[in-house]
């Protein structure tokens, strides 16, 4: 009985190592297949503005389409999130509450491509009308489709965050004569301020990923636009130049090895967003 | 304006607000139940795709979609569960816990696309599975353990203590309590975590694009080797040819049976789930 307890315990073991395993083998292989190309071109991988496949690569255009895509999302959902997550967590009964959550979770599983069918059936179309463009796939289509994707995150998470602060703090500030509207605001909001910068960041990380809906929309062109602020030309982010090229060179050669760089690239950046905005959130939950 | 114009304004504004976010759910539904409507005709679930995808059913492409995810979450439950019986019920040191923690974390934010790429490399080229529903199924696994660890978790912290306090005082061996109450009593937990992974590995596109499908010419696998088709991929080719309205039109019709998909689960991890919540209040 107790050999048998004890050869459990290693299976189990065994089992989590293989967990462990996926985690660090990813890490792991992105370092390994990248390298090549940083004993290459150094560096200069991430400075470089041109990616001829064969010739050079230079990851700038993407690493700045994905910045930009990204905080554009982020100052479209922000007013929004807070706006509702206020209305939802102080104002709503209990009840209408769940329905809201019910509704975001639901939201946030909706697939990725079917986002991207919407985003291309309508989004690009009428960006391209109301702004009197010849293409509707630009950094501004994609901008709004990852704002639309990422808002039930941002906003359930944010909700989160309001609710968990404490209900005395409430108490005392109604019992003081405050209104509702200014209990919410000067109050409650303050307090819930970490959690609500987790929640933007988790946001963030998320959006930086998105790879279907951006790649459908983005309209796919390795360069910096010109001004560098022109939000309505196409240009490229890095999951979306993984998945337009990725198919073309798998598994070999210098291409392939700029690739896994820039997947490098956007898993680096990912985590470190991804870790201070758990960081953020598991804050408010300690204190 | 002073503040309480503004304080006025903002309550009658925020309902309408959050009434609007509310029904970006409904829009959403409409918009591809509408759209998909036209293309559903009575043999959509149970024909073959004829045209390259203009025409046709889409019974091969639903039973792609189910077999990788089916597949996915058959491998990555045993990893799941028993690192999560190995986290919360041998492994003692906080250390230890932290990494798993952060490790479950790092999983979980990875952008899925590194997924299919890393994973095709590692299980299609090394471990030679290629292009095939098998890697698909792996790639799937490693990207919902994460939540499948997280719906565990919950259910197993949930017992409550004197569970654990009577089986040690039973003299009950570590292996026994697992086997006579954890596993038992966490029973919905488990569950409600198979659909949400499945849910999530029946919507998920970027990471098995390159790895597991193929656009036409393979049916059913007939060995461990074979891509097939499925929804996310087919719908992808389809959006593409957005000039083409019957392949859009086809699209928004595989959209619907996916969404319908993706909801389904969803909402029957929600009712596994509400039982689960019952049951720990008991």
């Amino acid at each position: 009985m107790e050999n048998d307890s004890h050869g459990m315990m290693w299976v189990f073991a065994g089992l989590n190592l293989i967990f462990l395993c996926c985690a660090g083998g990813l890490f792991f292989f992105l370092i390994f297949e990248s390298y090549p190309i940083f004993k290459l071109h150094g560096f200069d991988f991430w400075l470089g503005q041109d990616w001829w496949v064969g010739e050079t690569y230079g990851a700038l255009p993407m690493l700045y389409g994905s910045t930009l895509v990204t905080a554009l999302a982020c100052l479209l959902v922000l007013p929004v999130s807070l706006a509702v997550a206020i209305f939802t967590s102080e104002f709503l009964t209990s009840t209408s509450r769940r329905c809201v959550k019910a509704v975001l979770e639901l939201l946030a599983g909706v697939p990725g491509i079917v986002y991207g069918l919407l985003g291309v059936s309508f989004l690009s179309l009428w960006i391209k009308d109301v702004f009197g463009l010849l293409d509707g796939n630009t950094l501004a289509t994609a901008g709004c489709l990852l704002a639309i994707m990422i808002l039930p995150t941002v906003l359930t998470l944010s909700e989160d965050a309001m609710r968990a602060v404490p209900a005395e703090y409430r108490d005392n500030a109604l019992g003081l004569g405050l209104s509702k509207w200014q209990t919410a605001t000067a109050v409650v909001l303050p307090q819930a301020l970490p959690g609500i910068m987790g929640a933007v960041l988790l946001g963030i990380s998320r959006a930086m990923g998105e790879t279907i809906a951006v790649m459908l929309v983005v309209g796919s062109l390795d360069r910096i636009p010109d001004p560098w602020f022109n939000i309505f030309s196409s240009a490229q982010t890095i999951p979306s130049k993984l998945g337009r090229e990725a198919a073309e060179s798998i598994g070999e050669g210098t291409h392939w090895s700029a690739l896994m760089a820039l997947g490098l690239t956007l898993f680096i950046i990912v985590l470190l967003i991804n870790f201070i905005g758990n960081r953020f959130l598991k804050r408010r939950s300690i204190s | 304006m002073n503040s309480a114009t503004f304080e006025k304004g903002m309550v009658f504004f925020l309902p309408i607000l959050t009434l609007l976010v509310s029904s970006l759910l409904l829009i959403i539904l409409a918009t591809v139940f509408t759209k998909g409507m036209p293309a559903l005709h009575s043999g959509f679930l149970i024909e073959a795709s004829e045209d390259f995808g203009r025409a046709g059913g889409i019974f091969y492409q639903l039973m792609g979609t189910l077999i990788l995810m089916t597949g996915a979450v058959l491998i990555s439950l045993p990893v799941a569960l028993g690192s999560v019986i190995y986290q919360t019920q041998y492994l003692k040191s906080e250390t230890g816990k932290e990494i798993c923690r952060q490790s479950a974390q790092v999983l979980n934010a990875t952008p899925t696309i590194l997924f299919g790429l890393v994973g095709y490399l590692f299980f299609g080229v090394y471990l030679e599975t290629g292009v095939s529903w098998v890697t698909g199924s792996l790639i799937l696994a490693v990207m919902i353990l994460p939540t499948l660890q997280v719906s565990i978790r919950e259910a197993i912290e949930a017992l409550p203590d004197q569970y654990k306090d009577t089986g040690m005082a039973l003299g009950l061996s570590p292996w026994s309590q697992i086997k006579k109450i954890i596993i038992p009593q966490c029973y919905y937990g488990i569950i409600t975590g198979v659909f949400l992974g499945l849910a999530r590995a029946a919507g998920e596109t970027a990471a098995i694009m390159f790895a597991a499908t193929t656009f036409s010419g393979i049916r059913l696998p007939e060995s461990f080797s074979d891509p097939v088709p499925t929804l996310q991929t087919h719908m992808l080719v389809l959006t593409q040819e957005a000039a083409n309205p019957e392949a859009l039109s086809q699209a928004w019709g595989a959209g619907l049976v996916l969404l319908s998909l993706v909801f389904f689960l969803t909402v029957i991890a929600w009712v596994l789930r509400s039982r689960l919540k019952m049951e720990a209040e008991l």
